[in-house]
C-alpha cells in the first residue's frame, strides 16, 4: 500500500479560494454542534442580531461574545444586486442556502464534492472567487454576493460566457458554472492574464469531463473582447 | 410570392440533395456538419439556467440520504434510528436491514439506513445521529486476502475466482519463446479508477400517491427508463414519465435506475411525496460503480528483427463483486503465438461497471508496455516495432502523425532510453488505439416543420456532454438549409420516441442516421409542396443559406419562411428511422506523450499530448476535439493521480474523496494537440469517444521508461513509485 500522500500528485494546486471561514466560525463546529443537539458556534457582532431571530429561540447566550445558535436562523443575503432572505439551519453553507433556501431557488452553483475542492460552487464574495460550500450562509450578511446567474443571460451572454460558448469550453456543462465565475474573477483581477495566470487563477476548479484546454482559450479570448481591463 | 434573388450565395456542392436516398455526400462539402458548430445549449448552460437532476425543487419535495456501512463485511449488530427521529426537519429515518444481517461487499451491499428530511441540512443532521454498531468480518478487499486458502467467498456462488477463459496453444508458445531474440517477463498492474462524474448519482421522484409520477434522473439511457421506475412505484409504464435534461456526467457508470433510484421510488411511496436522492460524494465513491483493476502476467518475446513472435498472458480482473473488464490478449497487435488465461478476481468491494472503453485503457496499458519493452529490448525504435506488428495501415499513418507532431524525429534517444542519473529528463511515448463504435437500430425521430417555419426535432436521446442535442439540431438544421440554433431538439424525455442508451460511443452511429433520414423525408416532402410555387420539379430543388431554390438557377428561389408557408395550415410531419448506409464501424487512434521526469523529487510532469482519431464523417469538429481532449485528460489523470485505495485491514475506503482520489487539474495541463483524421473518408458517422480514452496512459509510461530508463510498471506513476523503481535500479 502506497502512502497516501503519494497519491495527491506532484502539483497539488495551491487553493486559490477562501476556504476556511474567518476565525471564530467553522462549519464543522457547527456540524459537531448539530450532531450534539445544540449548535454551538462563537459568533461575531454583526450576527448577534440574527441569532436572536432563531426559531425555537436561541440557546441563553453565552456571557462573553459568543453564541449558541439552534432552530432556524434568518439569513439575509444580497445576491446578484437584490436582497434575499432565507430561513435556514444555522449550519447551513451559503451553496445550500442559494441552491435549496432563497426564493427562487438560484441552482446555478453547483454542489459536487461539498468539501472545497473542486470550484463547482464558487461565487464572488466582495469581489473575490469563493467556494459557497465553505462559507456559512450566517456569515454573508452584509457582503456582496454574485453567482453566475448575475453575470448574463442565456439571451444577453457576458463576455466571458459567450466565449465559452465559442470555444465548447463545457461538455457535460456541471462544473461550468464554476468555471465561468472563477474566469470572471480571473478577468477582473487581470486583464489580459497569459496561460500560466489563467491555469494558476483556476487551479481551484475541476473538470471531469476535460474541459480544460478549451476553458484557457475561451478566457483568453475573452480578455481580448474585455479590450484587456481589469474589474467590473 | 417573391422569387427574388438569394441574399446568401449557396454553398456550390449541395450535391447530395440530388440523391433518392439520405445521403450524408463528401465530407469536405458540408456547408455546417464537419465544422465547429457551437453546442445548441451552450447559452443555458454558461448562465447556469440549464436544470441538472440535483437541481430540481418540487413544492413539497423531501431529501433523502442513505446509510452506509464503513465496512465491506460486517454484521449489523445494533441499529439506532430514534434520535434521528427526533432531529428537526427529519421525517423519516428508518433501517433498511434488520439486525443481525451480514453485509456482504463494499456499496450497495453496505446500504442498511435511509433519512429524509425537510432540508438537506436536516436529512444530513438526521443521519448524523444514527448509530449503528457494526461486527466487521474479515474484510477481503484485495486480490490477495480474495485468493488466500481459507478465505470466504465473497463473489457470486460463494466464489473468489470466476469466469475463467483461455485461449491459444501453450505447446505452440513454449516452442516458439525459445526463437526469441529478446524475451520479457513482467507483471502489469492497474488500479481500479472512479468515474468521478461531477454529478453524482440519483434521482428526484415526484410522485403523491397518486397514478402518476415524473422520475428526474441523472442517466445514460432515457428510452425504457420509465418501466424500471413504473415497477419501483407499483404504477403502469405509461403513467411514469423520465426526464434527463442534463446530465453532470457518466462515463459508462449511469445506466439503470440503481439502488438509489429504486430507494427514492419506495420512499415516495410510502411518504406520498416528491423524493430527492442525490448520492453524496462520499456514497458515490463507495457505491456508484468503478473501473475494474486488474493485474496481468506476461511473457513476450521478439525476433531481432522486429517480429512480435509470442505472447503468453495470465491476467485478473479485478471488478469486485462484478465481473470486471478486459478485451482478450494480444489486444490490438498482431503475434505469431499466443495463449492467455483470464479471470475474474473477487473481492468484497462495490461491483465495476462500464467506465469509457471499458477493458480497453487496462488492455492498452499492459500491452503496450510490453510492446515497448520488446521494442527497446531489440534496440528498435518504438514507433517502428509497433508498425511493423499492427496489421492495419490507419495505424501506420496514425502512429507517422503523432511521432510527427511530438517531435520523435528529433528526439535525441529513440531506440533506447536516455541516460538518467541526477537532474530532469525528457521522454516521448506512444500507443494506440481500437474501438467498436457499433450502432443500433433504435432510434426513431419525429420532425415537425411549422407553416411559420418552426422545426422541432424529437427522440428520446439524452446528452451527457458529447453533444447529442447539438447533433439533433444540426443534421436536421444542414439537410434544411438552415443554422443549428433554429432546430429546437427534444430530447430526454421517456414519451419522445424512443433512442440508443449512451455507452460504448453508439449514440452518434444510432442517432445520426435516423436524425438524417427524419430531416431527408421532410426536405423531400417540402419539395414536392414549393416545386409547383417555382414551375420546377422537386428533384430540382436545393436548401441551403435559409433559402429553397433551382439547382443552376439561385435566382428561383424562396425564403425558407416562404416555403413553409406553402404548408398551409398544418405542420409537415415525418418519421425518421435507422438508415445502416449512414453509419459505419471500427475505429482506430493513436496517441502520444512527451514527459519530463524528476529524479530527486520523482515528479512527472506530462509537457505535451497528441492524439489522433479517425471517425467516418467528423459531424461536429469542435465537440470531437473536446472529447480527444478529455480522452487524453482523463489518461493522464489515470496515468499520475487516480488511484482506489482501501485499508486492508479494516476493508475501510481511504479514498472516498475528492482530495485523496485526485483528478487533474488546471496546473497539470499539458500542451494538447487533438487532430482529427480526416484521411478517413467514410461517408458514414460513428462515435469516437471511447477509443481517445484508451492509449494516454500507457504513452505517458512509456515516455517515462524513455526519458530516464524506469520501466513503471504499477499505475499511478506516483513520486513515491518513480523514487522506489529508482531505488532497486541502482
Ligand atoms: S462543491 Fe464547493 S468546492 Fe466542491
Ligand atoms: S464539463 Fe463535465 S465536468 Fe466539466
Amino acid at each position: 500500500m502506497p502512502p497516501r500522500d503519494g497519491r495527491t500528485g506532484p502539483d497539488t494546486p495551491p487553493e486559490p479560494r477562501e476556504e476556511r471561514p474567518p476565525a471564530g466560525f467553522s462549519r464543522r463546529s457547527f456540524l459537531v454542534g448539530a450532531s450534539g443537539g445544540a449548535l454551538a458556534g462563537a459568533l461575531g457582532g454583526g450576527l448577534a442580531g440574527k441569532a436572536a431571530a432563531a426559531t425555537p429561540p436561541a440557546a441563553p447566550p453565552a456571557q462573553e461574545g459568543p453564541e449558541t445558535l439552534s432552530g432556524t436562523v434568518e439569513v439575509e443575503l444580497r445576491v446578484n444586486g437584490t436582497a434575499l432572505t432565507a430561513r435556514v439551519l444555522p449550519q447551513t453553507t451559503l451553496l445550500g442556502a442559494l441552491r435549496h433556501h432563497v426564493d427562487p431557488p438560484l441552482t446555478g452553483s453547483k454542489e459536487v464534492c461539498d468539501r472545497g475542492t473542486c470550484g463547482a460552487c464558487t461565487v464572488i464574495v466582495d469581489g473575490r472567487p469563493v467556494y459557497s460550500c465553505m462559507q456559512l450562509a450566517v456569515q454573508m450578511t452584509g457582503r456582496e454576493i454574485r453567482t453566475v446567474e448575475g453575470l448574463g443571460t442565456p439571451d444577453a451572454l457576458s463576455p466571458v460566457q459567450a466565449a465559452f460558448c465559442e470555444h465548447d469550453a463545457l461538455m457535460c456543462g456541471f462544473c461550468t458554472p464554476g468555471f465561468v465565475v472563477a474566469s470572471t474573477a480571473c478577468l477582473e483581477k487581470h486583464g489580459d492574464p497569459d496561460l500560466d495566470t489563467i491555469k494558476e487563477e483556476l487551479s481551484g476548479n475541476v473538470c471531469r469531463c476535460g474541459t480544460y484546454p478549451h476553458v484557457f482559450e475561451a478566457v483568453q479570448s475573452a480578455a481580448k473582447a474585455r479590450g484587456g481591463r481589469t474589474g467590473r | 410570392m417573391s422569387a427574388g434573388p438569394t441574399k446568401d450565395p449557396a454553398p456550390a456542392a449541395q450535391d447530395w440533395q440530388a440523391a433518392d436516398r439520405p445521403e450524408w455526400g463528401a465530407n469536405d462539402a458540408h456547408p455546417l456538419l464537419n465544422t465547429d458548430i457551437p453546442r445548441v445549449d451552450g447559452p443555458e448552460k454558461v448562465t447556469g439556467v440549464a436544470k441538472y437532476t440535483h437541481d430540481i425543487r418540487l413544492p413539497g419535495m423531501v431529501y433523502a440520504r442513505l446509510v452506509i456501512s464503513p465496512y465491506p463485511r460486517a454484521v449489523v449488530r445494533d441499529m439506532n434510528f430514534r434520535r434521528a427521529r427526533r432531529v428537526p426537519g427529519v421525517v423519516h429515518a428508518e433501517p433498511l436491514e434488520e439486525e443481525g444481517v451480514q453485509l456482504l461487499f463494499q456499496g450497495a451491499g453496505g446500504v442498511v439506513g435511509i433519512v429524509a428530511g425537510e432540508s438537506p441540512e436536516a436529512a444530513e443532521a438526521g443521519r448524523a445521529e444514527v448509530s449503528i454498531d457494526y461486527e466487521a468480518l474479515e474484510p477481503v478487499v484485495t486480490p490477495e486476502q480474495a485468493l488466500a486458502d481459507g478465505a470466504p467467498g465473497v463473489g457470486r456462488g460463494g466464489r473468489n475466482v470466476s469466469s475463467v477463459e483461455s485461449h491459444g496453444d501453450q505447446q505452440a508458445v513454449a516452442a516458439a519463446i525459445g526463437g526469441c531474440d529478446h524475451v520479457v517477463q513482467a507483471t502489469y498492474r492497474v488500479p481500479v479508477q472512479h468515474h468521478v462524474s461531477l454529478e453524482t448519482h440519483g434521482v428526484v421522484v415526484d410522485y403523491d400517491g397518486g397514478d402518476s409520477a415524473v422520475v428526474y434522473h441523472s442517466s445514460q439511457n432515457v428510452t425504457g427508463a420509465n418501466r424500471e421506475f413504473s415497477n419501483y412505484l407499483g404504477l403502469d409504464a405509461d403513467k411514469v414519465t423520465v426526464l434527463v435534461q442534463n446530465v453532470g456526467g457518466g462515463f459508462g457508470a449511469k445506466f439503470g435506475a440503481g439502488l438509489e433510484g429504486r430507494l427514492a421510488c419506495e420512499l415516495a411511496v410510502e411518504l406520498k411525496r416528491p423524493v430527492h436522492l442525490m448520492l453524496t460524494r462520499e456514497d458515490e465513491f463507495l457505491m456508484a460503480g468503478n473501473r475494474s483493476g486488474s493485474e496481468q502476467r506476461m511473457v513476450g518475446g521478439a525476433s531481432s528483427d522486429g517480429t512480435f513472435k509470442v505472447l503468453a498472458v495470465e491476467a485478473d480482473k479485478h471488478g469486485g463483486v462484478g465481473q470486471g473488464a478486459l478485451p482478450r490478449p494480444p489486444y490490438i497487435y498482431t503475434v505469431e503465438n499466443s495463449v492467455a488465461e483470464v479471470r475474474s478476481v473477487h473481492t468484497a468491494t462495490d461491483s465495476s461497471r462500464a467506465m469509457r472503453a471499458p477493458g480497453h485503457p487496462q488492455a492498452s496499458f499492459a500491452m503496450e508496455s510490453m510492446i515497448d519493452e520488446l521494442a527497446y529490448g531489440i534496440r528498435m525504435d518504438p514507433v517502428e516495432f509497433r508498425k511493423k506488428n499492427l496489421a492495419d495501415p490507419v495505424w501506420h499513418r496514425q502512429l507517422d502523425r503523432v511521432a510527427e507532431e511530438i517531435g520523435w524525429h528529433d528526439h535525441p534517444h529513440r531506440t533506447q532510453p536516455g541516460p538518467g542519473g541526477d537532474g530532469v529528463h525528457v521522454g516521448i511515448g506512444f500507443g494506440v488505439a481500437v474501438w467498436g463504435s457499433r450502432s443500433r437500430d433504435v432510434t426513431v425521430v419525429d420532425l415537425r416543420v411549422e407553416p411559420d417555419g418552426g422545426v422541432t426535432a424529437s427522440t428520446a436521446v439524452q446528452d451527457i456532454g458529447q453533444g447529442a442535442r447539438t447533433l439533433v439540431a444540426a443534421i436536421v438544421a444542414e439537410e434544411l438549409g438552415l443554422d443549428a440554433p433554429e432546430v429546437r431538439a427534444e430530447i430526454g424525455d421517456s414519451r419522445l420516441p424512443p433512442a440508443v442508451g449512451s455507452g460504448g460511443s453508439t449514440t452518434t452511429g444510432s442517432i445520426g442516421p435516423s436524425i438524417k433520414d427524419a430531416a431527408y423525408q421532410a426536405r423531400v416532402e417540402l419539395s414536392k409542396r414549393v416545386a409547383p410555387l417555382l414551375d420546377a420539379e422537386p428533384g430540382e430543388l436545393r436548401f441551403a443559406g435559409h433559402r429553397v431554390f433551382v439547382a443552376g438557377d439561385t435566382g428561383r428561389s424562396l425564403s425558407w419562411r416562404e416555403a413553409c408557408a406553402a404548408l398551409g395550415d398544418a405542420p409537415l410531419r415525418v418519421t425518421g428511422r435507422f438508415q445502416p448506409h449512414l453509419r459505419d464501424q471500427g475505429i482506430h487512434g493513436a496517441q502520444a506523450a512527451k514527459v519530463q521526469v524528476d529524479m530527486l523529487t520523482g515528479r512527472v510532469d506530462v509537457l505535451k499530448m497528441v492524439s489522433i482519431q479517425d471517425q467516418g464523417l467528423p459531424l461536429n469538429r469542435m465537440a470531437i476535439r473536446s472529447q480527444m481532449n478529455g480522452g487524453m485528460i482523463q489518461a493522464l489523470s489515470f496515468a499520475l493521480f487516480e488511484e482506489r485505495v482501501l485499508d486492508p485491514d479494516t476493508g475501510i475506503m481511504l479514498s472516498s474523496d475528492m482530495e485523496n482520489y485526485k483528478i487533474a487539474g488546471c496546473r497539470e495541463m499539458p500542451e494538447l494537440v487533438a487532430i482529427i483524421d480526416d484521411e478517413d473518408t467514410r461517408e458514414a458517422v460513428m462515435g469516437m469517444a471511447e477509443a481517445s480514452n484508451i492509449p494516454g496512459h500507457s504513452a505517458i509510461g512509456n515516455a517515462i521508461y524513455n526519458a530516464c530508463g524506469l520501466r513503471l510498471r504499477d499505475m499511478p506513476f506516483t513520486p513515491d513509485r518513480i523514487l522506489t523503481a529508482l531505488g532497486g535500479m541502482s
